[in-house]
């Protein structure tokens, strides 16, 4: 089918590309008889655009070239997907592409057809703003005449709010952001996580600080990573080397790994360096003149309840990490091995990787006495010498645009050749180190090869068989771009504006100060202060309340046609509250769309489901979100019903719902329904319920 | 009322064959599961020992966080005993302080002390007690449940075979197809949601004439695994909307003071729905509670956990009885691992593979047994040491399953039902 519709594609791409031994190559004179061979790729502007081999694009005034080769680029047609928007970048794309192609060529594959405009707007909004494009967003990107225009996009979304909304819902599975966990909220660290996404803060930075991170929870949002796991180090430890390193080590915990190098006495070494660090109880301790007076506070209170309460309130308050001075960790009662006994303690060591021996992983940085523990491991783990670092996270950002990694599962980079294509990962992870951990810069490669800008493929691969990249592979939306998506018909692109700033709210409503000088009195008020405040966040369980006064007044302010503050209060129909998926309780609550759709219940670490269930598609069928879609207030709606026949009104739902035209034979079908007895509103279900819809092309 | 119930039978069968080869290509009435592996009853062995085939229905309850054996089913003197004294049952054996209720029940339960596993793990622990398999990157491995669909086909017409309450399905379906996957019920009080289009009759059969015909292009050029598991799941979900026992989820039914019994918690009223569900037809409910994970304060968790445990299990024991349901009935407890002896800094207790225990009742299973055991502390097997394969293959037993049979996956890697594991033959009556 596909072969059918796009064969003109096809052969046009047999004939291009950045094979070196491609002829499309052709040798440019300028004015003064200098001579360069490129590739053709366009011109804006009166300037012209050629590629060398090795990727790199220069841009030269046309009128600097020679009579006979201005002539020639007036009659050549461009190659390729247009002008890339700077020489730098477009050589980086290029030679992942050669790396991609190199691969595909051993195995005697092609690579697929370069995508359309339609499926490349669609596929790129989701891939990096987290939401399809509205029907004007794409018309406005498939009317642009400009050949740059592809560069311009990718730019234009890696700088849009919906960007840091989208990356942190990948973040949030992958560290198990959950609003509530030990009895404590953890919005700080949310929205430490946001602000450091927000500022592009390079990874290595963001993950130095989540390691060393010390203080209250409530006043440092970074040491929520390893508050996350109060009181569980071990298992923390785990899924540290695992997220971030690639490092699989889980077996290693309870004994050595039976396939991998990881003994259990290197995994204890490991953990060694948490070994002074104290996360559960921090604060709260009994020997503590501060718990002392704590205890005092919470007696002279009233009430039974109360009492409760101001106890939840110090937990709270408790929850930080502090350094105690001493590693205290120890081999476990059943240490089986004969190199140490049971409950030995046990000194700090690094791991090297095997394979990689003239690049150990700790140079340099080997234990030093006169620094904390948890700084030594931090600037070991994140430091660019470290094999395994710039990789994951290179293979992570990989799989998070394509759909798949380039080695799989991303939690296991022991064996670097085990992977489809081994130098495409050497190379993904030279040009994390090269790009400083840049999160952004590094998708604006990704999604700037040709390789990122091809159709999706629509065959199944047999069993077994590695995904070698002749393009992105096809797959279902996350619950969180489905989500934003129908958020996405109903309002918009005001969708972005709402966020949710929950962490400031809850610290300063519940922070305490214990700091010297303190009496039991003067905590005694700040207590009765912060329970006060501490209603709106519902006790010990629910979000934040969704303030049922608030919403009647906004309610209000809409049925008088006051101008909604978007930025304030998300808008809210038939109950769903249509903000983005960062911005709502995390995760969702059981039966909420996001929740059936498969987003992660952030108990396991990158946990996220594409699958389908029987209640899922009844949500889909029956549930709120296509009422709240097919309705007259909707934007997919209004936009449509204005139109003036039904064959633009189909057109419009088209473009929202899909980015694309329908074809003669779809326009012909959906406009003879609207004919006999079917709605507008059925339209948006039957759109709705596509298979078109929830797959990303 | 779901959808086509407001029809008369003949229409509703007539709408249901209409749409069904209008819009689908299936025969919606005769039942989905199943169609690819088309096996019957009758052409597995007659019963090859005892227990064989006495359950027809399975009820697994799932602890999630790894269940501490030394407070519930496995009690302890001395040091490792944990907050409260064991008590003692009728049935001559000891239970955790906390199992009150449960201990009135002895006589209907079989406990086996000497589960021993590898992994300490959580994910990886509940994979392996529930699918018989460790977790791998490459092949998802069945359930019980979906094992049972395979050998036995579909235990009803429109339902699904299997339902798993309070959890996610996770895979359950394993390398089977997407239509042998657990039917989740993620809150027992709200049952089955959107069970109920908004639209008419007349109107759903047409929006869904169109969703076929406009869909068509993308289902041709997209011919993928996930594709078609989506067309799959459309097909069976419009069969559940016009199936007339839909009421099998809802939970308004039954008696306030049943409920009650049961304890008004998600676990409780799960185990009521996996009653009702047994009832109905359905032959494998797996139901979950989480909570076991009791590193810090166990005093806290257990007051808690073990209570809403003991409550729901032993009223599922006496309802299951009243009824004559629990020798048609394997009922199940097991956990990903237990937690050690040693009671930690935190007045919790660490996860512990090494020994644990899981309990079972009903379909052919002897009352007031217990078999194998830990040693005196609770730390290590000192008897009959029996794995999540071995358990898992006594399950598969008492539904009759050829748990020897080998079963070849898509990607032609062979599997039986437990990997090979022993059915513990001492548990049956």
């Amino acid at each position: 089918m596909k072969t059918r519709l796009l064969l003109p594609l096809a052969c046009a791409l047999l004939v291009t590309g950045l094979q070196a031994d491609n002829e499309v190559y052709r040798t440019w004179t300028d004015t003064q008889g200098r001579k360069l061979e490129a590739t053709f790729r366009g011109i804006e502007n009166g300037q012209i655009f050629l590629q060398i081999r090795n990727g790199y694009v220069y841009r030269i005034p046309l009128d600097k070239l020679s009579a006979e080769d201005q002539q020639a680029a007036k009659t050549l047609k461009p190659e390729g997907l247009g002008i890339p928007a700077d020489p730098n970048l477009a050589q980086a794309a290029a030679r992942i592409d050669m790396l991609v192609e190199a691969g595909l060529k051993k195995a005697e594959l092609k690579p697929n057809p370069l995508a359309s405009d339609e499926q490349f707007v669609r596929r790129v909004f989701l891939d990096l703003a987290g939401r399809i494009p509205t029907r004007e967003e794409t018309l406005e990107f498939i009317n642009d005449p400009s050949v740059s225009k592809r560069a311009k996009v990718i730019d234009r979304l890696l700088n849009s709010p919906g960007y840091n909304s989208h990356l942190f819902n990948y973040f949030a599975d992958m560290l198990r952001m959950a609003d509530s966990a030990n009895k404590v909220r953890y919005y700080t660290y949310q929205d430490w996580l946001k602000g450091q996404i927000a500022d592009n803060v390079p990874w290595d930075k963001v993950v130095y600080s989540m390691m060393t991170a010390d203080g209250k929870l409530l006043e440092n949002g970074a040491t929520g990573y390893l508050l996350r796991d109060a009181g569980m180090r071990l298992d923390n430890l785990s899924l540290t080397l695992s997220t971030f390193l690639g490092a699989n080590v889980s077996c290693a915990q309870c004994h050595d790994h039976p396939f991998a190098d990881w003994t259990q006495r290197q995994f204890y070494e490991m953990a060694a360096f948490f070994g002074a660090t104290e996360t559960f109880g921090a604060k709260r301790s009994g020997k503590s003149e501060t718990a002392a007076m704590m205890r005092k506070a919470v007696a002279s209170l009233d009430d039974r309840r109360l009492q409760q309460q101001a106890k939840n309130l110090l937990r709270v308050n408790g929850m930080a990490i502090e350094e105690t001075g001493e590693n205290d960790m120890k081999l476990p009662d059943d240490y089986k091995y004969p190199d140490a006994k049971p409950g030995d303690h046990v000194a700090p060591k690094l791991i090297v990787w095997s394979d990689d021996k003239t690049k150990k992983a700790y140079q340099g940085i080997q234990t030093k006495n006169d620094e904390e523990l948890r700084t030594q491991f931090a600037k070991w783990m994140t430091s660019p010498d470290n094999p395994r670092f710039a990789m994951t996270i290179a293979n992570r950002m990989w799989k998070h645009i394509f759909g798949i990694g380039v080695k799989e599962p991303v939690t296991d980079l022991d064996d670097p050749n085990a992977s489809v294509n081994p130098e495409l990962l050497r190379h993904l992870a030279a040009e994390m180190v090269r790009l400083k951990f840049d999160l952004k810069q590094f998708l604006r490669v990704l999604c700037n090869t040709q390789t990122y800008q091809r159709e999706a493929t629509s065959h199944e691969l047999a069993d077994n068989t590695p995904y070698l990249f002749p393009g992105p592979i096809l797959r279902r939306m996350t619950a969180e771009q489905a989500w934003d998506s129908c958020a996405t018909l109903v309002v918009g692109a005001d969708v972005d504006k709402f966020k949710a700033h929950r962490g400031e709210q809850y610290a300063k409503a519940l922070n305490i100060e214990f700091g010297k000088g303190a009496t039991p009195d003067a905590l005694k008020t700040q207590i009765e202060n912060a329970l006060a405040s501490m209603r709106q966040f519902g006790g010990n369980k629910a979000a934040p309340k969704n303030n049922a006064k608030r919403k009647r007044k906004m309610q209000q302010a809409a049925a008088q046609g006051d101008e909604e503050d978007l930025a304030v209060n998300p808008p809210v129909r038939n109950g769903l509250v249509l903000a983005r998926a960062s911005e709502l309780p995390q995760p969702e609550r059981d039966q909420h769309f996001l929740r059936m759709f498969g987003q992660s219940d952030r108990q396991i670490a990158d946990s996220e489901s594409e699958e389908g269930s029987i209640p899922q598609v009844l949500m889909l069928m029956n549930g709120e979100a296509q009422r709240v879609i097919g309705q007259d207030d909707s934007l997919v709606v209004e936009t449509a019903a204005a139109q003036k026949t039904p064959e633009h009104q189909v057109e419009s739902l088209y473009l929202s719902f899909f980015s694309r035209k329908p074809q003669a034979n779809e326009l012909g079908d959906a406009v003879a329904a609207l004919g006999n007895g079917l709605t507008m509103r059925d339209l948006t279900w039957v759109l709705f319920n596509t298979r078109e819809f929830v797959f990303v092309e | 009322m779901s959808l086509p119930n407001k029809l008369d039978p003949l229409s509703r069968r007539a709408f249901c064959e209409r749409w069904a080869q209008a819009a689908l290509g299936v025969t919606v009435l005769n039942g989905v599961g199943g169609r690819s592996f088309a096996a019957e009853t009758a052409t597995i062995n007659p019963a090859t020992g005892p227990g064989f085939g006495k359950a027809k229905n399975v009820i697994f309850l799932q602890m999630v966080g790894g269940m501490t054996h030394i407070d519930t089913l496995d009690p302890k003197d001395g040091p490792t005993q944990g907050p409260k004294a064991p008590i003692s049952t009728k049935a001559g054996f000891q239970l955790g302080g906390t199992m009150e209720n449960l201990a009135k029940q002895a006589d209907k339960i079989s406990i086996i002390r000497s589960m021993s596993s590898k992994t300490g793990v959580h994910a990886s622990g509940q994979y392996l007690i529930r699918c018989g398999y460790e977790q791998r990157g490459t092949i998802k491995h069945p359930n019980i449940g979906a094992w049972a669909q395979h050998f036995k086909g579909s235990s009803h017409k429109t339902l699904p075979s299997s339902v798993c309450v309070n959890r996610q399905p996770q895979n359950g379906n394993g390398f089977f197809p997407s239509s042998f996957a657990p039917l989740p019920i993620l809150d027992p009080d709200s049952g089955l949601q959107y069970a109920q289009s908004d639209a008419s009759p007349e109107q759903l059969i047409k929006r869904l004439v169109l969703l076929d015909q406009i869909d068509a292009r993308f289902r041709e050029r997209f011919q993928t695994a996930e594709v078609k598991s989506y067309t799959q799941f459309y097909d069976k979900t419009v069969s559940i909307m016009s199936s007339t026992d839909l009421e099998a989820f809802q939970l308004t039914d039954e008696p306030e003071a049943l409920k009650e019994k049961y304890g008004r918690n998600k676990f409780g009223q799960g185990c009521l729905l996996a009653r009702r569900l047994v009832e109905k037809g359905i032959r494998y409910i797996e139901v979950a509670k989480g909570g076991w994970d009791m590193h810090n304060n166990i005093d806290e968790g257990l007051e808690e956990h073990g209570a809403e445990l003991d409550v729901a299990l032993s009223a599922l024991l006496d309802d299951l009885k009243e009824r004559g349901l629990l020798e048609s009935t394997l009922v199940v407890l097991c956990s990903e691992f237990g937690r050690g002896p040693k009671i930690n800094g935190n007045a919790g207790r660490d996860h512990h593979p090494k020994v644990f225990s899981t309990l079972l009742a009903g379909g052919g299973i002897k009352g007031g047994f217990v078999y194998g055991a830990s040693d005196k502390e609770g730390m290590a097997v000192a008897d009959k040491q029996t794995s999540p394969q071995d358990f898992l293959s006594t399950i598969g037993w008492s539904l009759g399953l050829p748990i020897d049979e080998v079963v070849m996956s898509p990607s032609n890697r062979p599997f039986t039902v437990g990997d090979k594991g022993k059915a513990v033959m001492e548990l049956f009556a």
